[in-house]
C-alpha cells in the first residue's frame, strides 16, 4: 500500500511549533510594595480617583459582565464594604465593559453599594498591569500595594479578608 | 494528489503558521479585551452533540475521518 | 443482478456501517470541544504575588447551574436509499470546580436499501433463488439490497480542570447492533499556555470492535458460498491527535489538530459485491466479494478559524485527508452565524468534499483475469463530491435559558464513474461497448437531513 507523503505531518509539526512559541501577552503583576498608578476614571454620578480617597485603604477591583467568578465577588465585596467601611475601606470596582450597557445590566443583578467606575478603553487596567479577570489590589493610604490576585476563590476569601481587616487597623 | 500539491499544502501551511506567529508579536489581546472570546458561540463546536450527528452521516457516507477529536472505532462504515 | 446461488438473501452494509461511530465520535466531540477550549478568561487562575500567603489555587466560580441537558434528533433520508432516525441524548453533572461528568445514550434506526457495489446492467434481470424467492433487477439502475437495523450506544466522559492551566479527561464508548459491537476509551489532556492564549491539546484512543456478519465471513473475491468462519471478527483501531488552538486577535481564535487513526483486523464490507465483466467490459450477472487489507493508517490534518465581527461570527475549516489505501480528501466547510432580535440566531452552512479513489477501487473484474489481491466496489472508497447546504435556526423558546435548534441541510453526492464516457473507469478494462450507451455507476444523490436539538441548563 502506498503511504502518504511524511511532508503534510512534518508540516503541521513544525507550523504547531512555530504557533506554540509565538510571543503572547505577558502581563506580570507590579512588584512588591510598588506605587499605585493614579487615576481619574468616571462613576455613575461623577468620578473617582485616588486622591479623592485621600486616607483610605483602598480595595480596587477590575471587573467584566462577562467574568463568571465576578458574580461570586460581588456579594463578597458587598460584605467587605458593610464591615470595613466604617474602618477606613474604600472599594472602587473598575468595570472594563466595552459598553456600559453590559455593566449595568450586570449590576442590576448584582447590586454594588460601592463605587463603580468605567475604564471602557483599557488604559487603567493596563496601567495596573492587570493578567487575568478579575484582578483585586489592595492599597494602603500611602498609596503602595499590599496585595493583588487575580481569580475570585471563596475558600481564599478569609485570608483576603484578613489582611483588609490588618490594613484598615494600622 | 500528486507530490508537488502536497508539497505546496504542506508550504502554505507552514506559511500561515509563520505568519500567524510572526503577527502575533503585535497582537496580544488584553485579558481586559476578552469580552467577545468569553462568549459562548465563540468556540470551534460550540454544539458538540450536532457535530457528532453531522460527523456520523459523513463517516458513514464518505471515505474519510478525523478532523475532529480522538476516537476511532465503532465504525463498520469505510 | 443475482445472489450467488445457494445463499441466503443477502443484506447489504446498512447505515449502521455508515453510522457506527455515532457513539465514539460522541465522546471524540465532547472531546473536540474540550480540545478546542477558549483561553477562559473567566476561570482566571487565581495567583497572588504577596509572599506572605501561599499560592491560592484555582477560582473557582460559583456554578448557578449543576445539570446540563442536551438532546438532538436526525432525521435523515437518501433519496430512494436510506432512511434513519436517530435520537441523542446528553445529561450532564457539572460541579463548582468546573469538573463535568456526562453520559450520553444514542439510537439509530436505520431502514431502507444500500448499493451493493455491482455495477448497473443494461437489461432487466430476473433470477430464482433457490428458496423460491423471484428478484428482479431493472436495467440501468444501481443494483440495492434493502436492509433495517438498529443500533444502541452509550457513552461517559469525565473531565476535571487541575491547576488553572490543565484539564485532563477521560471517556468510554460502547454501542451494539445486530452484527456489530464496539468498545472503547478515550483519554486526553488540554494544557492552557502564555496567559491562556495558547492551548494545547494531546489525546489517544483505542476502540475494540466485533465483525459479526450475518451468514458468516465469507471468503474475499469468491461467490459467496465459500465461508471462513462463523464467528466474530475483531477489528482494533488506536488514534492520537494533537492540536494547538491560539487566540489571535481579541475577535479571532484560530487552531490547527492532526491526527492518526490506525486500523488492524476486519476492515472489509461483508455485504458488498463487485461485479465480473464479460469481455466487451459489460457486466455479467455473477458478483464476487470484496477484498481490503487488514491494516489502514489514516492521517488527518485539521485548520479551524472563528471569527467574531461586529455581531456574528464565521466557522471556517479545511481538513485534509489522506491514508495508506491511496484515499485522499479535502473537506472546506464554512458558517455564518447571524444575530437576530430575542436571543436568536439564523446560521447558513455550506460545505465542499472531495475525494479520490482508493488505490484497489474497481468497478468491476474482468471474467478470466488474476484476481488482484484487492478490489472494491463501495462508492465511498471512490471518486466522491459532496456539497452540503443548509442552515440552523436557534432561539429561546421560553424566558428560561432553555435554547431550541432547528436544522436543515440538503446533501447532493455524486461520484466519478460513467461507464463507455470518462474512460479509464474500469481501472484498464475495456468500457462498456458502445451500444449500451453510458452508464452512470455512482449517479448524483440527492439526502435530506433535519436535526432539531433542545439544549437546558439546570
Amino acid at each position: 500500500m502506498k503511504r502518504g507523503s511524511p511532508v503534510p505531518a512534518a508540516a503541521f509539526l513544525a507550523a504547531a511549533l512555530l504557533f506554540m512559541l509565538a510571543p503572547g501577552a505577558h502581563a506580570a503583576a507590579p512588584p512588591r510594595g510598588a506605587v499605585a498608578p493614579s487615576f481619574n476614571l468616571p462613576t455613575a454620578t461623577g468620578s473617582v480617583s485616588l486622591d479623592s480617597l485621600r486616607g483610605k485603604v483602598v480595595l480596587v477591583d477590575f471587573w467584566a459582565s462577562w467574568c463568571v467568578p465576578c458574580k461570586s465577588s460581588f456579594p463578597w465585596m458587598t460584605a467587605m464594604h458593610q464591615r470595613y467601611a466604617p474602618k477606613g475601606l474604600a472599594i472602587v470596582a473598575i468595570n472594563v465593559d466595552k459598553s456600559r450597557k453590559s455593566a449595568q445590566e450586570f449590576l442590576e443583578k448584582h447590586p454594588a453599594p460601592f463605587i463603580v467606575a468605567y475604564d471602557p478603553d483599557g488604559k487603567t487596567a493596563k496601567a495596573f498591569h492587570v493578567w487575568g479577570m478579575p484582578t483585586s489590589y489592595l492599597i494602603a493610604p500611602d498609596r503602595s500595594i499590599l496585595f493583588a490576585r487575580s481569580g475570585f476563590d471563596p475558600k481564599h476569601a478569609k485570608d483576603v479578608e484578613a489582611m483588609i481587616a490588618q490594613a484598615c487597623a494600622r | 494528489m500528486s507530490a508537488r500539491v502536497r508539497l505546496l499544502i504542506a508550504r502554505t501551511l507552514l506559511a500561515t503558521a509563520a505568519a500567524a506567529s510572526a503577527g502575533c508579536a503585535a497582537m496580544k489581546v488584553e485579558p481586559w479585551d476578552r469580552d467577545l472570546l468569553a462568549e459562548k458561540k465563540m468556540s470551534f463546536t460550540p454544539a458538540p452533540l450536532e457535530s457528532a450527528i453531522d460527523d456520523h452521516v459523513y463517516f458513514s457516507k464518505e471515505g474519510s475521518t478525523g478532523g475532529q477529536g480522538v476516537g476511532g472505532g465503532g465504525c463498520g462504515c469505510n | 443482478m443475482t445472489p450467488p446461488p445457494g445463499a441466503t438473501p443477502r443484506r447489504v452494509s446498512p447505515l449502521r456501517a455508515r453510522l457506527g461511530a455515532a457513539a465514539c465520535l460522541l465522546v471524540a466531540a465532547g472531546a473536540r470541544s474540550a480540545a478546542a477550549q477558549l483561553p477562559d478568561s473567566t476561570v482566571a487562575p487565581d495567583t497572588s504575588w504577596n509572599p506572605d500567603s501561599t499560592r491560592a489555587p484555582l477560582a473557582a466560580p460559583a456554578a448557578a447551574y449543576r445539570w446540563q441537558f442536551d438532546g438532538a434528533g436526525l432525521l435523515y433520508s437518501e433519496k430512494g436509499r436510506a432512511k434513519v432516525i436517530e435520537p441523542q441524548a446528553r445529561i450532564t453533572r457539572l460541579f463548582p470546580d468546573g469538573q463535568t461528568l456526562s453520559a450520553t445514550l444514542g439510537l439509530d434506526v436505520i431502514t431502507g436499501a444500500s448499493p451493493t457495489g455491482a455495477i448497473p446492467t443494461t437489461t432487466v434481470q430476473t433470477t430464482t433463488t433457490p428458496s423460491g424467492n423471484v428478484q428482479t433487477q431493472t436495467a440501468n439502475e444501481v443494483p440495492t439490497h434493502p436492509f433495517n437495523d438498529l443500533r444502541t450506544g452509550l457513552d461517559l466522559e469525565w473531565t476535571k480542570p487541575v491547576g488553572g492551566w490543565l484539564t485532563p479527561s477521560l471517556g468510554t464508548h460502547v454501542s451494539m447492533e445486530k452484527d456489530y459491537r464496539s468498545l472503547g476509551g478515550t483519554a486526553k489532556l488540554s494544557v492552557a499556555m502564555m496567559r491562556r492564549l495558547t492551548t494545547l491539546t494531546v489525546g489517544a484512543g483505542y476502540n475494540e470492535d466485533r465483525v459479526d456478519p450475518r451468514g458468516g465471513t465469507r471468503a474475499p473475491l469468491t461467490d459467496g458460498t465459500v465461508l471462513l468462519g462463523t464467528g466474530a471478527n475483531p477489528k482494533r483501531v488506536r488514534s492520537a491527535l494533537a492540536g494547538v488552538s491560539r487566540v489571535l486577535t481579541r475577535r479571532w481564535l484560530f487552531g490547527v489538530t492532526g491526527s492518526r487513526t490506525t486500523e488492524h483486523g476486519y476492515l472489509t464490507d461483508p455485504y458488498k459485491v463487485i461485479s465480473v465483466l464479460d469481455a466487451t467490459g459489460a457486466p455479467t450477472s455473477d458478483v464476487v466479494t470484496e477484498s481490503r487489507p487488514s491494516s489502514r493508517t489514516r492521517d488527518d490534518v485539521l485548520a479551524s478559524s472563528v471569527y467574531h465581527l461586529a455581531q456574528n461570527i464565521l466557522y471556517a475549516s479545511y481538513r485534509y485527508y489522506w491514508d495508506d489505501w491511496g484515499v485522499r480528501s479535502h473537506t472546506a466547510d464554512a458558517r455564518y452565524r447571524v444575530e437576530l432580535p430575542n436571543q436568536s440566531y439564523l446560521q447558513p452552512h455550506i460545505r465542499y468534499y472531495f475525494q479520490t479513489r482508493a488505490n484497489f477501487f474497481q468497478f468491476g473484474l474482468p471474467q478470466g483475469a488474476p484476481l488482484p489481491e484487492f478490489a472494491t466496489s463501495d462508492a465511498r472508497l471512490g471518486d466522491l463530491r459532496t456539497i452540503t447546504l443548509g442552515a440552523t435556526y436557534g432561539f429561546h423558546p421560553h424566558a428560561g435559558p432553555g435554547e431550541v435548534t432547528l436544522r436543515a441541510e440538503y446533501l447532493r453526492q455524486w461520484g466519478k464513474g460513467s461507464g463507455g464516457q470518462d474512460g479509464g473507469e474500469l481501472e484498464g478494462e475495456a468500457a462498456p461497448a458502445a451500444s449500451s450507451g453510458p452508464i452512470d455507476f455512482i449517479p448524483p444523490e440527492s439526502i435530506g437531513s433535519i436535526v432539531v436539538g433542545y439544549s437546558v441548563p439546570f
